[in-house]
């Protein structure tokens, strides 16, 4: 034991904190922050996988700005997914929960219904939803022509591919909706018992007491939905057999990213790709946080 | 306590090492090549992984290792959606497998971007070029070397329904052979009951898209092999007009109830005499055999634009390749050229009902005695339709270029554009594209 000596206490519980979170530091390091600086290296260069990787400046920035039509096709279509799917599936899972968090026989069992399709996930549910999406046959325009009304071509309409998708997203709030009901159910009784001595009825309850207290989720909600609103990939890719769907409207940011690297093997400008998607996401999260202390509530007031 | 102290270091070290292990499993792409005796192990990758085709490569694989005693191949089934992805990280991680099945139609690509051995030398020795159709073997090259061997191919073909001739007063031995005796034929065929439809004669774009009726008519893909853009040419656009003329006539909503029947196999309207002609796959028969096997059908080449214009029909296919820095890549050339020889082809033709790309093979596996007769009449026709049947090889200059053109053609089936607006779009889009990508 002759380093015995060599650190005080504080120096050595340190290391032996980083010791034990090595693992994670090693593959953060190797797995995450690795291809993170590569991808940005590579995305001033040719890069093509496997035969060329020649610096090139700012040209691939310059191309995506300046010349190509299905860079800025594919950013509004994202944009438009994700400013109807985020605010949508965030009320849906809220007004969900706030049904679901009341005190019925089988309540259990309703819970367990609309949380079973936030489990399945995939190219199962996405192929199931093309058959439910069918113009002529499917069940969605089947039960739409009871009430006379004429469904649209869904998947065939470039006007309705990215509604129809929004409209899928919205079968699963199931996920979101777990967490505003357990949120929820820990907002504290005494609340709306002291706002019904005062007379509040159940909406103004259900504004005044359950919303304000469950902000924090709300908010972790938005910027986890929102992040993940912008990686929408799958659906498009399987939907569309990888092509982007009738006049390119499923053809999202990140199928067209996947299409310049893996058909075109043009990586670099696939990789300046994503970098510009990652500054539009972080732009975002920044304002998200900025914002947060307006409208959100921590119980306990302290920041 | 004190001596326990270095406890939890010492796991997670392990933990640590234990990380590093799989670094060095997955580096040392030696071992898996590993001799086994003299025997060279080579790892053949595919995507043919369904009830039908697995058993069939697997056999061909194991007649190959039979019949030497040098090289032993390994079967690896990859799902269609990973493989070459999947290809491509081993490749430039420099520990890819011995032999690929890969798309024909991006081969020079991949030889532009070495992602695939350079064939040539091989074929120095042993030039075995002259075994496949001529189209195929032209797809395989950049800069005249070839960078695959073709395996499997296909073509489309019109298939038509005899009894709804006879019924319409047509002449079930006389297939339509012009755009216009299509059209003819077709409305003869239709079926009314005021306004909606009972039976469709015929429309071009259920089984096929825009392009191959573009191939069919013009005969020169949408950017030709000196990198200029043929998209807006007369040929293309009376298609487009031509096309468009079919969809107004039976309108959006049948087309769409149609189509939505024909995704479910079973209940493809073909089957049921709902569709009396039908453009597919010569493959296609094997679903009429299965599912409708009392249908009274005749196949025929894709009609011409006009007499003379020739039955220029579109086909893709695969072809089997050395991975570029592949460990044996003489083994792996044995392999392919076993693969891709008469015997095997042959094989793999009869049991799948497949096109392959080596004539001769090709040829006798029309006369087998396994199909049936109808098998046989198929067949016969998919091998004559071969020689006329065009590929259209991803082009270097703009390899993504259809994300470009294919929504002007939706554009025009939508009504939102005129045929002659779509095209001059498509052509400048593409020609921009080219223009980017050169710099």
């Amino acid at each position: 034991m002759a380093g015995k000596r060599r650190f005080n206490y504080k120096t050595k519980e340190g290391l032996q904190g980083y010791l034990f979170i090595l693992p994670w530091i090693i593959g953060f390091i190797v797995f995450t922050a690795g291809p993170l600086l590569f991808s940005f290296a590579a995305s001033f260069t040719n890069y093509n996988v496997t035969s060329q990787m020649d610096f090139i400046g700012l040209s691939n920035y310059e191309k995506l700005f300046s010349g190509d039509q299905l860079f800025w096709t594919s950013l509004y279509n994202t944009l438009y997914y994700v400013l109807f799917s985020v605010p949508l599936t965030t009320a849906g899972a809220i007004l969900l929960s706030a049904l679901l968090n009341r005190d019925i026989p089988g309540m259990r069992l309703f819970r367990t219904i609309y949380y079973l399709p936030a489990v399945l996930s995939g190219v199962g549910v996405y192929l199931l939803w093309m058959q439910l999406l069918e113009p002529g046959t499917g069940m969605v325009n089947t039960v739409l022509a009871w009430f006379g009304i004429q469904g649209p071509n869904w998947l065939f309409d470039p006007e309705w591919t990215k509604p129809a998708l929004i409209f899928m997203k919205l079968w699963s709030v199931g996920g979101g909706m777990l967490l505003y009901l357990a949120s929820m159910q820990g907002i504290s009784k005494s609340l709306y018992e002291a706002a019904e001595i005062d007379g509040a009825n159940a909406w103004q309850q259900f504004t005044r007491i359950t919303i304000p207290m469950i902000t924090p989720v709300i908010f972790f909600d938005i910027v986890t939905s929102l992040i993940g609103g912008f990686q929408i990939f799958q659906e498009a890719y399987v939907m569309s057999n990888g092509e982007g769907g009738p006049v390119n409207s499923m053809l999202f940011y990140n199928l067209y990213m996947w299409q310049k690297a893996f058909e075109a093997f043009d990586m670099g400008y696939a990789m300046a790709m994503s970098w510009i998607l990652f500054v539009i996401v972080f732009a975002l999260t920044i304002v998200n946080l900025k914002l947060a202390p307006k409208w959100v509530h921590y119980e306990g007031g302290g920041k | 306590m004190k001596r326990f102290k270095w406890v939890p270091v010492l796991l997670i070290l392990m933990l640590v090492l234990s990380g590093c292990n799989g670094f060095t499993k997955g580096g040392s792409g030696a071992e898996e090549v590993e001799a086994e005796g003299d025997k060279v192990t080579l790892d053949f990758w595919t995507f043919w992984g369904s009830e039908i085709r697995r058993p069939i490569i697997e056999q061909i694989i194991e007649d190959f290792n039979n019949s030497q005693d040098e090289i032993e191949v390994k079967h690896t089934f990859i799902p269609w959606g990973d493989i070459w992805t999947k290809e491509l990280a081993a490749i430039a991680a420099g520990d890819p497998p011995d032999v690929v099945i890969n798309d024909i139609n991006a081969t020079a690509l991949r030889g532009k971007n070495q992602q695939a051995e350079n064939l040539s030398k091989y074929l120095e020795e042993d030039d075995i070029s002259g075994d496949f159709y001529e189209e195929l073997w032209n797809a395989t090259l950049y800069e005249g070397d070839s960078y695959g061997i073709p395996f499997n191919t296909d073509t489309r073909v019109l298939f038509y329904n005899k009894d709804a001739f006879e019924e319409a007063g047509l002449d079930p031995e006389q297939p339509p052979k012009t755009w216009d005796e299509l059209r003819e034929y077709a409305d003869k065929l239709d079926v009314k009951n005021g306004d909606k439809y009972e039976r469709i004669g015929f429309y071009p774009l259920f089984g096929v898209g825009t392009d191959v009726w573009m191939m069919n008519a013009d005969n020169v893909n949408f950017i030709d092999e000196n990198s200029e853009v043929q998209v807006n040419t007369p040929a293309k656009l009376q298609t487009l007009e031509w096309l468009k003329s079919w969809h107004d006539k039976y309108g959006e909503n049948n087309i769409n109830s149609w189509k939505a029947q024909m995704e479910s196999q079973q209940a493809n309207p073909f089957f049921s005499g709902d569709l009396a002609m039908l453009v597919q796959q010569p493959t296609f028969y094997t679903q009429i055999r299965d599912y409708a096997p009392d249908l009274n059908f005749g196949v025929a080449l894709l009609p011409e634009k006009e007499p003379g214009n020739g039955h220029t029909s579109w086909g893709g296919g695969f072809v089997a390749e050395i991975p570029y820095g592949a460990e044996n890549p003489d083994a792996s050339w044995e392999f392919i050229k076993y693969l891709t020889g008469k015997e095997a082809q042959e094989y793999w033709a009869v049991k799948n009902f497949d096109n392959v790309a080596n004539v001769e093979a090709s040829e006798s596996a029309a006369s087998s005695d396994e199909f049936d007769d109808n098998g046989k009449m198929v067949y016969e026709l998919a091998v004559e339709a071969m020689p006329q049947t065009m590929l259209t090889p991803v082009p270097l200059a703009a390899p993504d270029f259809t994300t470009l053109v294919n929504p002007e053609f939706d554009n025009v089936y939508l009504g939102k554009k005129t045929p002659e607006q779509a095209m001059k779009d498509a052509q400048a889009a593409v020609e921009k594209l080219i223009e980017q990508n050169a710099n």
